[in-house]
């Protein structure tokens, strides 16, 4: 009689034995598949990527073929380009006026930059520049920014005549910007009466410029008017409690600004 | 009363027996082949093959086939000593009984003395295990024409040289068994068991459960015979311990089959 439990038992065995190497070669085959379409995933995604590219430059070029090709779009752009260069073509003379500052007066850079009078000058200097642009219409009417322009023609106002042609704009406008800038013009050439005279214009038109107020100062220093210059910096400085003013004070004090 | 697994089991005891022999296809024809060249006037026979292809249970067929009509001697294990196996066949081929050494001068005068026109046929089971020089002394005996032998052989690479070397140029005939077919095995199967009144046994053998012994024993007779007696043996401890539900009797299982082929070794587990 044969022991069965025993045979059975080894029959298990057996089938255990016997099923390890299709289950190691079934998992091993698996693992092997899945690295492969993993790895054909990852190669797939670059080439999606090339695709949108492609598409990208696809989309500017029409963008840029239909502005060419209709012209009325091109002309409604152009009148909104020129609108907003109105506004942009104002900062740009700000600019100007401060690398003038810079030359004349390196401490009060950041104030004179800082200052909020900058869109009042946009809003008034404005017309004699859309002249400017409207010239310019016809030659450059797609890509050339009129900043360039700006700064070509401002840059040529360094003569004595070019003084005169913001001086007439002054007397336009009354935009203490521009009487501002004459005065600090005028002090950076020595005439330091004229640069006294506009910078109390300026005063006048606004008394909390404080650049305004250090130039005149500094033109009745530069006049041998120390003592009125001393008084009129506390004065000043007693009201707006101004930095600049105080660096000012203390350097005639010192006798290093005379 | 036997159980019928027990009857089957029976069946398939590994006894050489004519009665057994089962008639199949092929085997047929290579019987039939053996038999017309023993007609012949030659000298020697080889038959050959792997253990277990039914080389004993031929010469059994033919000895029991051959015995009714002519001189046929069966010598089914071997007779190592020279001059036991010289005295053995002059007693039995010429009735000649030798009392003392004989040596193969003095059998070969007998052999001479005795001539007759019925030649004998031996038949000479396992000659793998006769020594070489007596190898030598049965090939010389053979020339003479006076005996005719029929010899089998294992076929193995030591034994193909014995045959190539000595018997090469004297054999004349040489058959080769080869292990069942799938389908073979399920006529022989099915043909053993029917002989025995197992019928139910018999119509368990699916063709599916026959390729599993197929693959199992390769198709060799002996291996499924020592096989196919534990399978009924399990099936009787299995009824006997009354545990036969958990087990198919209409069909024999796979499990049954790699059971019982775990128990005889032919599967390592």
């Amino acid at each position: 009689m044969l022991n069965i439990t025993d045979l059975e038992k080894r029959w298990i065995r057996y089938k255990v034995k016997f099923y390890i190497p299709h289950l190691s070669i079934f998992i091993s085959l698996s693992v092997i598949l899945s690295i492969f379409f993993s790895f054909s995933n990852n190669t797939q995604e670059p080439n999606d990527i090339p695709h949108v590219v492609k598409e990208e430059p696809l989309l500017v070029a029409s963008k840029e073929s239909k502005i060419k090709v209709t012209p009325v779009p091109i002309s409604k752009q152009e009148t909104r380009v020129i609108h907003s260069t109105k506004k942009v073509k104002l900062s740009p003379s700000l600019d100007f006026m401060k690398k003038m500052q810079n030359s004349i007066q390196p401490y009060y850079n950041n104030e004179v930059s800082n200052k909020p009078y900058t869109v009042q000058k946009v809003q008034k200097v404005e017309a004699p520049k859309i002249e400017v642009v409207e010239k310019e219409k016809v030659l450059i009417p797609e890509y050339i920014p009129p900043v360039k322009v700006k700064k070509i023609s401002i840059k040529r106002q360094n003569t004595q005549n070019d003084i005169y042609e913001i001086i007439t704009r002054f007397k336009k406008n009354n935009n203490p910007a521009l009487s501002l800038f004459v005065a600090k013009k005028y002090y950076e050439l020595g005439d330091y009466q004229q640069a006294y005279n506009y910078a109390l214009i300026t005063n006048k038109i606004n008394m909390e410029i404080e650049s305004s107020w250090i130039i005149f100062t500094k033109s009745l220093v530069k006049l041998g008017k120390r003592d009125k210059a001393i008084s009129t910096l506390k004065k000043y400085i007693k009201q707006s409690h101004s930095s600049g003013a105080r660096i000012l004070l203390d350097e005639i004090y010192a006798g290093r600004f005379k | 009363m036997n159980s019928i697994f027990v009857n089957s089991k029976n069946v398939f005891l590994d006894i050489v027996n004519a009665k057994d022999y089962i008639q199949l296809d092929q085997v047929s024809t290579i019987y039939q082949a053996l038999k017309d060249s023993i007609k012949k006037p030659l000298k020697m026979i080889l038959l050959y093959g792997k253990p277990g292809t039914g080389k004993s249970m031929f010469l059994n067929k033919l000895y029991k086939d051959l015995s009714s009509t002519q001189k046929v001697y069966l010598y089914q294990t071997p007779i190592l000593d020279e001059s036991e196996f010289y005295k053995t066949l002059a007693q039995d081929l010429f009735e000649t009984k030798y009392s003392g050494e004989l040596n193969f001068t003095q059998f070969m005068k007998i052999v001479e003395s005795k001539k007759t026109e019925d030649i004998p046929v031996v038949l000479l089971d396992e000659a793998q295990l006769y020594s070489e020089v007596l190898m030598e002394k049965i090939r010389l005996l053979s020339d003479t024409r006076t005996v005719k032998f029929v010899i089998t052989l294992h076929k193995t690479e030591k034994e193909d040289i014995i045959a190539k070397e000595h018997f090469q140029t004297r054999i004349w005939e040489t058959i080769e068994l080869e292990n069942a077919s799938s389908i073979e095995l399920k006529i022989y199967i099915q043909k053993k068991l029917m002989k025995a009144n197992c019928f139910d046994s018999a119509n368990m053998f699916t063709n599916k459960a026959v390729n599993k012994i197929h693959k199992i024993t390769n198709g060799n007779y002996r291996d499924t015979n020592k096989l196919l007696y534990t399978l009924f043996e399990l099936y009787e401890s299995y009824e006997s311990s009354n545990h036969h539900r958990a087990i198919r009797t209409n069909n024999i299982s796979n499990k049954i089959i790699e059971m019982s082929a775990i128990h005889t070794g032919l599967i390592d587990a």
